[in-house]
């Protein structure tokens, strides 16, 4: 079995490769509408590699770590056991005296973790497209770029160092790119796209400029290797790990929108809806808190940075939420909500500086939260779809209600999300959540920043209520009240089980997957053979957060039913009593407009003066430059007049002048 | 008292080792006999000449590649040696360019056989002046002799002034050939002047042996003001003047574009290329003929050096700027090709200044290597850009029957190969990177930079080299311009093309072109290795 691991690794990524590269070249001639097929093979073999070596994981003993100056990984007594760490190589792509890249894929426990889900939650997404976009026209560019994708995110987790992991980070960007545009017919989609692209460009600069600053401070940049250095480097040079650890979260600011980077998020909701599902809720969004998580032994080296970490998150949740609020579009509902779980997930990724017994604690916590958000986030998203497609692709909940009874399967599940979602106890959202705050809860404690965490605490528990309360306003607005249709919806209708089997999966793991793998700490234990992690630190519990969070769940779904089921007018009497903060939310707290006349204006016109510059000063230049020779050019061209007799007078004054200066040059 | 019977041994006993590595040139003879043998033997007659054309350039590239390959691996199976009693020098870097003028010769003559230039009946007799032309090139680049330079130069363009009138239907063809004749006429009559009087100087015609005379009569005499060493500087640049003539130097360049127009394509490509190969190699190894440890013969071979290098920039300057305006394909490269051999004699200018200065010492002999190198390269990399350039001109001749610029309008969506393998040309001509042009350039400047440590004037050849490149993109852009961005005008005639053996073609001669600029370590590395031992003199 040991031989074909690295064979099954391999085809994790290149299945869905080479199901890119077959649909893009016979797509459109051969497979037209059974596109979906090669993708959603490809996708399932990838989900049963990643499955397969996810139980041989499982069997490893979990206490061995690796263990680089001894060889007793040889002697032990589970032949059929990992190491913990699995690499194979791939082939040198930059072999430099200075820089060694190659392209190896490395599998460590936290990888693991993340293939399943992003193979697994990509297949079921797969399958609810070949429902949700059929008859399109681009049906097979479609899946072109959605295989093309799974294999950018699976290469991104299994990269074993920082470039490769970049490489494939935009990757992930340029995929997300072709799918946000993907009808591009439409101006309101390439603009979406344009903006998702050009603000991710901001982070990945950050990125790219922290790979290089790893690169110089440490001579490498394999995660194996620099992670080894550190202590070494902490002796000569301390201060650098701030600087690097914020250049890389500045990266993944852009990836996993986080204020004031997040605003191409919600834009993003152009894109088709299985899209917005996977690309800008379970899989590429989360792609920062990997990176961030992967590099915690980066992370912990600087407190600061990860103070910065953590109230940038909060500042996102906060803002996420409160934007949230009172959002009509469905989807946009969710992606804000998406824009505050992933808030959520960095506060405790911050949480790691309180002490090194807790930074596990913390980053589990955080990649917890990210397992089981992929999931329901992908639900309430396929859901979202689902309707849409039903209501003739409306998606402003001010046009439609009450579809309990048109779209049972749909509700049901979506009820199980929002469920999820807003934390009610015992499902898998309540677990992650809840894991979080008492990291969080364990910084109020100690470390020195108690009271920092005081307020990043208060700042999780009020948007732990926030997002309890808009997911049923979402659920109330969407499929309770009384029966409506918009006009554009022919003849509403349940969708077609391609679509809903995925949603039933989606809400079976939703409800089960948390109290599974949390609190009997399957996941904590697996995740903590990781390379990046420090090792089995505490693993606190908090019986009173637990009844807190269950408290406040109760209280969001409570006011939610009350204000939009019960007394609608309720709703509306808010509305105009808090105009001015209702405005506020509604616009999204202006930030798009702010970021329109701070940046976007003088940048259009600082472009408009370099149009100019160029047009007139450069251009009048270089055709004037250009000129010169063929003027000179006009001057010299009669010398060429077709006489021998003349040719050979020129000849000879060539042969006396050069005499002449030859003997000159030589007397003087 | 000599003795008449070892003399004769002697001279038996050079000529019996002589033949032995002059087979390449004798195999090429061979074939000019059977050739023409062809047109009156009619059992012959029934082959096609161009394949017995064919085979002798493949057995002479055969031979050469053999002996160039025996020659740089150490080994004693080949040595250095001169033949004929010292007419010829056997070594390395004449090895190369005979290599180089075969290869060229098959090239030419598979460019030929696409685009059936000479008809059955005259095919014969073109081909005994293509191979002509050649074996006379190859005696320019293994010349030790001042006879032999004579003899090769001489035996290079009584042929090329044939081949030039070759269309004898064309009354331009004929003019071209007249006016090429007349003045190359001129330039030998000058250039056999300047041997006659550096043979009576010194009382040999031997180069080697002209250095050590050069400097036992110039240590007689009073300086330069002494009437014996004006008469050296003459001498010399006469003989100057009739290899500028062949490089189509400023001011010696005028029938160069006269002759290509008028010239077909195929011919223009050959000369363009070939003859130059040969004068430069006659060039190098001229000027190095002064080294000695004379202090008053190297300053003539400096100050020859020096001027070389501003008819250089001036030969750069001139074909370039007369570039810009031409309508006529063949014009327009004509001009390019007076440009490069300016670029390619500021080379030889820099190897000069490099050698025979004052101060010379270790660090100038390294550069002077690279001088060397860099023309070679230069050369290499000009075999397979130019011939692609004038090859793709013919064949795109044979399509529209033309050659203005005009009607090349739009030809990039008719012929792809075609016109994707002039880009490649154009762009390597240019000297872009990742084009052999980049390199080749990029080697020449380094060199003549190098010799700006040693004078002045360097910078001014160095300034024009660069200002040049820059002015020649506009009209080369302007073929492109043509190709690509105008559209077709309505009712010109298709072209369409058999992909096979053309776009063969096209792919072998430009595929070169980015070889040699993808991967120029390799090739740069031989020619580094020929340089020094060539400049070693071993």
């Amino acid at each position: 079995m040991s031989e074909l691991t690295p064979a099954l690794l391999w085809l994790i990524p290149v299945a869905p490769l080479l199901a890119s590269i077959f649909i893009a070249f016979f797509g459109k001639a051969l497979l037209r509408g059974r596109s979906h097929v090669p993708c959603v093979t490809a996708l399932a073999i990838s989900t049963l590699c990643a499955g397969s070596l996810m139980l041989m994981f499982l069997a490893a003993p979990s206490q061995l770590k690796p263990d680089p100056n001894t060889n007793s990984l040889h002697q032990r007594p589970s032949e059929h056991a990992l190491q913990p760490v699995l690499t194979t190589p791939g082939y040198a792509w930059a072999e430099t005296a200075d820089l060694n890249v190659r392209l190896d894929l490395q599998m460590d426990a936290m990888t693991a973790i993340m293939l399943c889900m992003v193979t697994f939650v990509s297949l079921l997404v797969s399958i609810y497209a070949s429902g949700y976009m059929h008859g399109d026209p681009g049906y097979p560019r479609f899946f072109a770029a959605f295989a093309l994708f799974v294999f950018s995110m699976c290469m991104l987790v299994l990269a074993d160092n920082y470039l490769t992991m970049f490489i494939f980070w935009e990757g992930v960007g340029l995929c997300s790119y072709l799918l946000i545009g993907f009808w591009f017919q439409k101006p309101s989609a390439a603009a979406a796209a344009r903006k998702a692209f050009v603000v991710n460009r901001v982070g990945d600069f950050g990125f790219i400029l922290g790979v290089f600053l790893i690169w110089k401070t440490f001579g490498t940049v394999r995660f194996a290797d620099v992670f080894e250095l550190i202590p070494h480097v902490a002796e000569t040079n301390p201060g650098i790990f701030t600087t690097i650890c914020l250049l890389l979260f500045l990266g993944a600011m852009g990836k996993s929108a986080q204020f004031p980077l997040h605003v191409w998020l919600p834009d993003a909701m152009e894109g088709p809806t299985p899209v917005s599902a996977l690309i800008h809720a379970a899989t590429m969004v989360t792609a920062g808190v990997y990176m961030v998580a992967r590099s915690t032994p980066l992370f912990v080296m600087s407190p600061t940075a990860q103070m910065v970490v953590s109230g940038i998150g909060a500042i996102t949740a906060l803002l996420a939420a409160l934007t949230a609020l009172t959002q009509y579009d469905l989807k946009r509902v969710l992606a804000y909500s998406t824009v505050s779980q992933l808030g959520y997930m960095f506060m405790a990724l911050g949480a790691a500086s309180v002490s090194p017994k807790l930074a596990t604690f913390a980053v589990t916590a955080a990649m917890f939260h990210l397992f089981t958000h992929a999931f329901f986030k992908a639900l309430l998203f396929l859901g979202a779809g689902s309707v849409m497609h039903s209501m003739g692709n409306v998606i402003d909940m001010r046009r439609f209600s009450g579809l309990r009874d048109v779209m049972p399967h749909t509700r049901i599940t979506f009820l199980i999300g929002s469920l999820t979602l807003a934390g009610c106890p015992l499902l898998s959202g309540f677990w992650s959540k809840d894991e979080i705050l008492v990291a969080l809860f364990e910084g109020t404690k100690a470390g020195g920043h108690e009271t920092f965490f005081m307020v990043i605490l208060g700042v999780a528990v009020l948007t732990a209520f926030l997002t309890a309360f808009y997911s049923f306003r979402a659920y109330n607005m969407t499929f309770l009240g009384e029966e409506r249709f918009p006009e554009e919806a022919h003849h509403p209708h349940e969708s077609p089980p391609t679509m809903t089997l995925p949603l039933f999966v989606l809400a079976g793991f939703s409800l089960v997957i948390g109290l599974f793998l949390g609190p009997t700490g399957v996941y904590a234990r697996q995740l903590a053979q990781s390379t990046s992690l420090p090792g089995h630190g505490d693993h606190p519990h908090n019986i009173l957060l637990m009844a807190l969070s269950a408290a406040i769940f109760c209280g969001g779904y409570g006011l939610a039913r009350w204000m939009y089921v019960k007394s609608p007018a309720v709703s509306a009497g808010l509305e105009r009593g808090l105009k001015p903060l209702h405005r506020l939310s509604l616009n999204k707290f202006f930030l798009d407009e702010l970021f329109n006349y701070l940046l976007v204006i003088p940048v259009k016109v600082l472009a408009l003066l370099c149009t100019l510059f160029d047009k007139y000063l450069l251009d009048g230049l270089l055709n004037f430059a250009g000129s010169i020779p063929s003027t000179i050019g006009r001057i010299v061209r009669p010398i060429q007049n077709g006489l021998v007799s003349h040719y050979a007078w020129v000849m000879l004054l060539g042969v006396v002048l050069f005499l002449i200066q030859m003997l000159r040059a030589l007397a003087g | 008292m000599h003795d008449i019977g070892s003399l004769v041994d002697q001279l038996v006993e050079s000529t019996k080792t002589s033949v032995g590595l002059f087979v390449p040139e004798l195999v090429l003879s061979g074939t000019i006999v059977v050739l023409l043998l062809c047109r009156i033997l009619p059992l012959v007659w029934r082959v096609p000449t161009q394949w017995i054309a064919l085979l002798g350039a493949f057995t002479a590239f055969g031979w050469t590649l053999s002996q160039f390959d025996q020659l740089v691996t150490p080994s004693e199976a080949l040595q250095v040696k001169t033949l004929f009693t010292g007419l010829l020098k056997f070594d390395e870097f004449s090895t190369f360019f005979r290599m180089f003028l075969s290869l060229f010769l098959i090239l030419t003559i598979t460019l030929t056989v696409l685009t059936g230039i000479p008809d059955r009946e005259d095919a014969p007799d073109f081909y005994t002046l293509l191979i002509g032309a050649t074996i006379g090139m190859m005696i320019m680049a293994s010349a030790n002799h001042l006879l032999m330079v004579f003899i090769g130069v001489e035996m290079t363009s009584v042929p090329s002034y044939a081949m030039v009138g070759f269309m004898k239907g064309r009354r331009q063809s004929s003019e071209a050939a007249l006016k090429y004749v007349v003045y190359g006429a001129g330039a030998a009559g000058v250039m056999l002047y300047g041997i006659s009087l550096l043979a009576g100087l010194t009382g040999t015609g031997s180069l080697p042996e002209m250095a050590e005379r050069l400097s036992m009569i110039v240590a007689q005499g009073q300086g330069i003001s002494d009437p014996t060493n004006r008469t050296i500087v003459l001498a010399s640049l006469m003989v100057l003047v009739g290899l500028a003539f062949k490089l189509s130097v400023f001011p010696f360049h005028f029938w160069c574009p006269d002759a290509f127009e008028g010239a077909a394509a195929e011919v223009a490509g050959f000369l363009s290329v070939a003859s130059k190969a040969g004068a430069f190699a006659l060039l190098v190894r001229f000027g190095l003929a002064f080294s000695g440890q004379s202090k008053e013969v190297s300053s003539i071979a400096f100050a020859l050096g020096i001027g070389l290098g501003v008819l250089g920039a001036a030969t750069a300057t001139f074909g370039n700027l007369s570039a810009y305006g031409q309508s006529n394909m063949k014009r327009l490269l004509a001009y390019s090709t007076i440009a490069h051999a300016g670029y390619m004699l500021m080379s030889v200018s820099a190897l000069l200044v490099l050698r025979f200065s004052k101060q010379a010492g270790a660090e100038a002999d390294v550069a002077s290597l690279s001088c060397i190198e860099g023309l070679m390269y230069y050369l290499f990399v000009y075999l397979f850009m130019n011939l692609g350039a004038f090859a793709i001109v013919a064949l795109i001749r044979n399509q529209i029957f033309s050659e203005e610029l005009d009607d090349y309008n739009g030809l990039g969506t008719q012929c792809p190969v075609l016109c994707f393998g002039m880009t490649i040309c154009v762009f390597s001509l240019i000297g872009l990177p990742p084009m052999g042009g980049f390199f080749a350039k990029f080697a020449i400047f380094y060199s003549v930079f190098k010799a700006t440590s040693v004078h002045w004037v360097m910078w001014l050849v160095l300034a024009a080299g660069a200002i040049n490149t820059v002015f020649s993109l506009f009209y080369y852009i302007r073929i492109l311009k043509a190709m690509y961005v105008k559209p077709r005008p309505d009712g010109a005639r298709k072209v369409t093309y058999d992909l096979m053996p053309v776009g063969l073609f096209v792919l072998m001669v430009c595929l070169p072109v980015l070889g040699l600029g993808l991967f120029p370590a390799r090739f740069s590395e031989t020619f580094h290795h020929v340089a020094s031992l060539l400049l070693t003199g071993r």
